[in-house]
């Protein structure tokens, strides 16, 4: 029976080529815009680190009060002073301060042009915390921080451009006039968006080559390469500036249960409270312990763009929607002495509803085809109107080719719910008499 | 003249009705956004910086090495670029405008005033700035050689002399005169006294959050001793090209511990300038073809329906022709009968244009939708009705009253 | 009131010329009841059609109320329908999306007729047939008969010269028949003049004179031998 309707489908839609071609554009449009602008949104909104997502948490304290924050919501990074605090307090199973600098790494071979680098000051546990894939040795230890070792992680493209991909574990690296040892190479290692750093990179950047542990870079005074926001002046020199209530530090903790994520909460509360009775804060203790995707929202990873583009798509695919509506009731509604004729041959309701639910299964694949097309166009325009480390995220990929079809055949299989229902109404008899 | 008996006939059609009203309401609703986010975009990719832009090369350089200190070495790079062939003038700076990256600043007029009159940023230059942006002073005069200072970026940022912005000096003081006014950069800072006010410079940034402060600069005369720095360079007309071509390979000659990105390293203006409007440019682009597209399947659809529903009433406009109807009754019929659905669509879709409105504005600082703009969809979308239902309606008036007297 | 001479109408596809009428005659008086009669496609139809002026012809003279019709424009013959012409149709064309009131008021409307005298005119039209008491019915909601008298009301509504019916009782049971044909008879004798087309001899004979077309031509009952093949063919069926 399928084939049959198929093939009433078929020879239908070639009878109208015109109503036809109408609904399939309707369709491939509105589902082409939605698919593009989705792929944007898709790449922007993903979870960058799945299989960890809900056991790492970004924590915030408010070291600047009521009168320098808006809406009760702490500064979005902390100070060197209590970074540095709750690193020591080890009150999580992992745990680590990170923030940017911006070394350049000098070749051995003095005939070379030093390179400039991507890079963090970070913990021993960042490399374990957020499954940075190590292909040599493996990150340094947590004596190395103690130590404040001049250790390095590279990542496999600087190890290609310095060693030429050989084992470098052991070797130096020149950053700036100064060595440090390698303790392992990872992979090319880029989690979009990159939710450690989501405050200087809004998200999305080129992969970083370099990392080394916080504590030299402190001794080293690297100053932050990203966002340094200060609520009063720190005053002249380093010693004064780590001193401050400046802000330029992020600091993430891995706590494997809720319950432990709960205690951590507790102790942060605990710690800003102490700094009230010490007289520090001014303030009732304002801290927040935040997951991947809770802190990603938070920051507006999502660029503006991104989330109006999908929002005028959305109407755009139901307008389209609307419109096939109409065309459908136009074409079913022309064949309603057909219809009858049908009925009176002994079709039921069912069958009718089979018959026309498949020919507008038809224009939906036809659409959805089209669709494709188009969305294959769309996703290579997105880089007009995304920046590129976005567009290069949308992809047309199998899952979003799978999408495409379905979307585009269930959207015209609603549409066509209500004229097949009309249509299923055509009385036999009446439309046997003469109109 | 036939309205109330075309209203009667509608009610006997609701779901088409409803169907071609809806589509307009919902193209009306995005079209008036997706048009006022394109005014939106263009009046700001339009905005001029108070520069003159042509022939003026920016360069992002990093010294590397372990050196702290880094006067001398930007002295000498300054040096070699101003004597370079085709350069006119050249210095450097912390940030320019449209760069996308800054320094941002409260600034008051009493020292200690817990809140700040207004937002500035803060340019650090020295006595060659004015003459490379070909920015034009209006009142006062420029930074000399011997006033400009290193100054390490940790210490205060307040300097003796300051040139700010002529829109700075109105949003400050009242009368807008500000020539040896003094005005204060940080709360504990001390005073500056402004000695000279140019006519325009744009901030960095081109977002919306620097919006309500975007012609608000103040330039002090310091070269920050930092190992970041930008160097702007204006080139003799018609040696832009050269110029830029040669700059990389005089700096790295100058000294070779340096990173110039191969990308935006060195780049015209007018590259800093279609890079920083990028995204609104785009915005505006998709939005015109959103438009475009919307219209075309919204005049597509009504055709589809309108041609349908001649079909499907050959036989009265037959009986009414022969009941003395002209040509041109049935013509009008067909057009103010769209018209009338278009018109509850366009009631519709108003409302809905503002309801969609209301929403881009809690969530992304938009601004309110002038009434201008769904006036413009509405008179658009009321025309686009009448076009699409012209050539189904010139079918219907050219059905003949014989058509009455057949039978189906 | 209606005067063809040597009327013609041809129908031309691309191979042959067929004649719908041919030296068509007829000559209706004011105040007349003409049954026009004749086997299916004689032209009965098509003499109607373009006496209705629903269709040209192509050839010969066609004289309406004195005004010789084959000069007018589109918009005339329009304005001509609307205001001389009363129609009665077989399939009784009434609006299926308009009430009642609504239909008896569509000619008017074309007339341009202030809202109050539209007012008066339906409903005496309506009180003539009997159905005011519907006037806010759809057709759909009515029974042959009674949409007959709604197309007879919306009919004489404007007042028109001449009343052309086609077949008015042909999708009619007898019962309403005879009733739509008590109507008209009652509308002539008022001075009305009226045209019928019908195939129904008993029809027909109610009427004050019957014209018979054979062939697309009016042909003299007295004298033409198949007219008394026909009636004698008649007779013995009854």
């Amino acid at each position: 029976m399928f084939a049959y309707y198929l093939q009433l489908g078929l020879r239908s839609l070639r009878r109208n080529p015109m109503l036809t071609a109408l609904m399939v554009m309707a369709i491939g449009f509105g589902v082409a815009a939605s698919m593009t602008t989705y792929s944007v949104f898709r790449a922007t909104s993903r979870n960058p680190i799945p299989q960890k997502s809900d056991v790492l948490y970004m924590a915030q304290v408010d070291n600047w009060g009521p009168e320098n924050t808006e809406k009760g919501e702490p500064p979005n990074a902390l100070s060197y002073i209590d970074a540095m605090a709750l690193m020591r307090a080890k009150k999580a199973s992992r745990q680590t301060a990170i923030y940017p600098i911006g070394p350049s790494v000098i070749p051995e071979d003095a005939g070379r042009l030093p390179m400039r680098q991507g890079a963090y000051a970070v913990g021993a546990d960042f490399f374990t915390m957020f499954d940075a894939p190590f292909i040599q040795g493996g990150p340094w230890t947590s004596e190395d921080d103690d130590k404040h070792a001049s250790t390095i992680v590279i990542d496999r493209k600087l190890n290609e451009k310095l060693f030429n991909g050989g084992q470098s574990v052991g070797k130096q690296v020149n950053l700036d006039g100064r060595l440090f040892r390698v303790t392992g190479v990872i992979d090319e290692w880029n989690p979009q968006p990159r939710f450690f750093d989501v405050v200087n990179t809004g998200g999305f950047d080129d992969a970083p080559g370099v990392y080394i542990p916080y504590n030299r870079a402190i001794d080293l005074q690297l100053a932050t390469n990203g966002n340094n926001n200060c609520s009063s002046d720190p005053g002249e020199g380093w010693d004064n500036y780590i001193r401050s209530e400046c802000i330029w530090n992020a600091f993430w903790v891995e706590l494997p249960t809720k319950a432990a994520a709960a205690d951590y909460k507790r102790f942060l509360q605990g710690y800003a409270s102490e700094q009230q009775r010490a007289g520090r804060f001014r303030w009732a203790p304002n801290v927040r312990l935040r997951g991947v995707m809770e802190w990603l929202d938070v920051q507006h990873v999502v660029p503006p763009e991104s989330q109006i583009s999908l929002a005028v798509a959305f109407g755009f695919l139901i307008i389209c929607l609307v419109n096939t509506i109409g065309l459908l009731l136009a074409k079913f509604m022309r064949r309603a002495p057909e219809i009858g004729v049908r009925r009176a041959l002994g079709a039921s309701r069912r069958t009718i509803y089979a018959q026309f639910l498949i020919e507008a299964g038809t224009v939906g694949l036809a659409g959805g085809l089209l669709g494709l097309i188009l969305t294959g166009i769309g996703v290579l325009g997105v880089g007009l109107v995304f920046p590129k480390d976005i567009a290069r995220l949308a992809t047309l990929d199998p899952s979003l080719v799978l999408l495409t079809l379905v979307v585009a055949i269930a959207a015209s299989l609603i549409a066509a719910f209500y004229p097949t229902w009309r249509a299923a109404q055509v009385q036999p008899a009446w439309q046997l008499k003469s109109n | 003249m036939q309205i109330k008996p075309i209203l009667a006939a509608l009610r006997r059609h609701k779901a088409g009705t409803i169907l071609i009203a809806l589509q307009i309401a919902l193209t009306l609703a995005i079209v008036c956004n997706a048009l006022f986010i394109i005014q939106e975009r263009v009046s700001r990719l339009s905005r001029t910086t108070g520069m003159d832009e042509s022939n003026v090369i920016a360069i992002a350089n990093r010294y590397v090495g372990p050196a702290t200190v880094f006067g001398p070495t930007i002295k000498t790079d300054l040096a070699a670029i101003r004597n370079m062939a085709g350069v006119e003038d050249a210095y450097a700076t912390n940030s320019y405008p449209l760069r996308n990256g800054g320094w941002s600043m409260g600034v008051r007029l009493i020292p200690d005033a817990k809140k700040e009159i207004t937002s500035t940023t803060l340019y650090f230059v020295d006595d060659h700035a004015l003459r490379t942006l070909g920015v034009k002073l209006i009142e006062g005069r420029n930074f000399n050689a011997g006033e400009v200072i290193m100054l390490d970026p940790r210490k205060s940022t307040a300097l003796p002399q300051v040139i700010i912005t002529k829109a700075l000096a109105q949003k400050l003081f009242a009368d807008g005169k500000s020539l040896g006014k003094t005005i204060y950069l940080s709360q504990e800072g001390k005073p500056s006294t402004v000695i000279g006010v140019v006519e325009k410079l744009q901030v960095p940034w081109v977002g919306t959050w620097a919006g309500s402060f975007d012609q608000h600069a103040v330039l002090l005369p310091a070269t920050l001793d930092a190992n970041y720095q930008n160097f702007l360079v204006r080139a003799r007309p018609g040696q832009q090209e050269a110029v830029l071509k040669a700059l990389p390979k005089l700096l790295i000659d100058t000294n070779r511990m340096r990173v110039i990105p191969e990308e935006g390293g060195v780049r015209s203006f007018e590259d800093v300038r279609r890079r920083a409007y990028e995204t609104d440019r785009g915005m505006a682009i998709l939005m015109g073809i959103v438009c475009a597209v919307l219209l075309a399947i919204t005049a597509a659809g009504i055709v589809g329906l309108s041609s349908f529903w001649v079909g499907q009433r050959r036989k009265q406009i037959g009986v009414r022709r022969a009941l003395g109807a002209t040509k041109g009754d049935i013509l009008s019929y067909f057009m103010t009968e769209n018209f009338l659905i278009a018109l509850g669509g366009v009631i519709v879709g108003s409302a809905l244009a503002y309801g969609m409105n209301q929403w881009l504005l809690e969530q992304f600082e938009m601004q309110r939708l002038s009434l201008v703009y769904v006036i413009t969809g509405v008179v658009a979308l009321l025309l686009l009705g009448q076009a699409a239902v012209l050539a189904p309606a010139l079918r219907a008036s050219r059905v003949s009253p014989v058509e009455a007297t057949r039978s189906v | 009131m209606l005067k063809m001479s040597h009327l013609a109408k041809v129908y031309r596809t691309e191979v042959v010329e067929t004649y719908a009428l041919r030296d068509f005659n007829i000559n209706v008086k004011e105040g007349e009841f003409v049954a026009v009669t004749g086997p299916s496609g004689s032209g009965k139809t098509t003499f109607l059609t373009i006496a209705g002026l629903l269709e040209t012809f192509t050839g010969g003279e066609y004289h309406l109320d004195g005004v010789e019709v084959s000069k007018l424009d589109d918009n005339a013959r329009s304005r001509i329908r609307n205001e001389k012409i009363g129609f009665i149709f077989q399939a009784f064309n009434l609006i299926p999306d308009l009430n009642v009131f609504d239909n008896v008021e569509v000619p008017l409307r074309y007339r341009g007729m202030k809202a109050a005298e539209r007012k008066q005119r339906i409903m005496d039209a309506l009180e003539r047939v009997g159905l005011a008491s519907r006037a806010k019915h759809y057709p759909a909601e009515l029974s042959g008969g009674q949409q007959q008298r709604v197309a007879i009301a919306r009919a004489l509504a404007g007042s028109p010269r001449l009343l052309l019916a086609d077949e008015p009782t042909g999708n009619l049971d007898t019962q309403m028949a005879r009733g739509v044909m008590e109507l008209l008879e009652e509308i002539h004798r008022e001075g009305a003049t009226i045209v019928m087309v019908t195939h129904d001899p008993e029809l027909a004979a109610r009427a004050q004179r019957n014209v018979h077309v054979i062939d697309g031509q009016v042909v003299d009952l007295a004298e033409d031998p198949r007219f008394h093949a026909a009636s004698h063919l008649a007779d013995t069926a009854s």
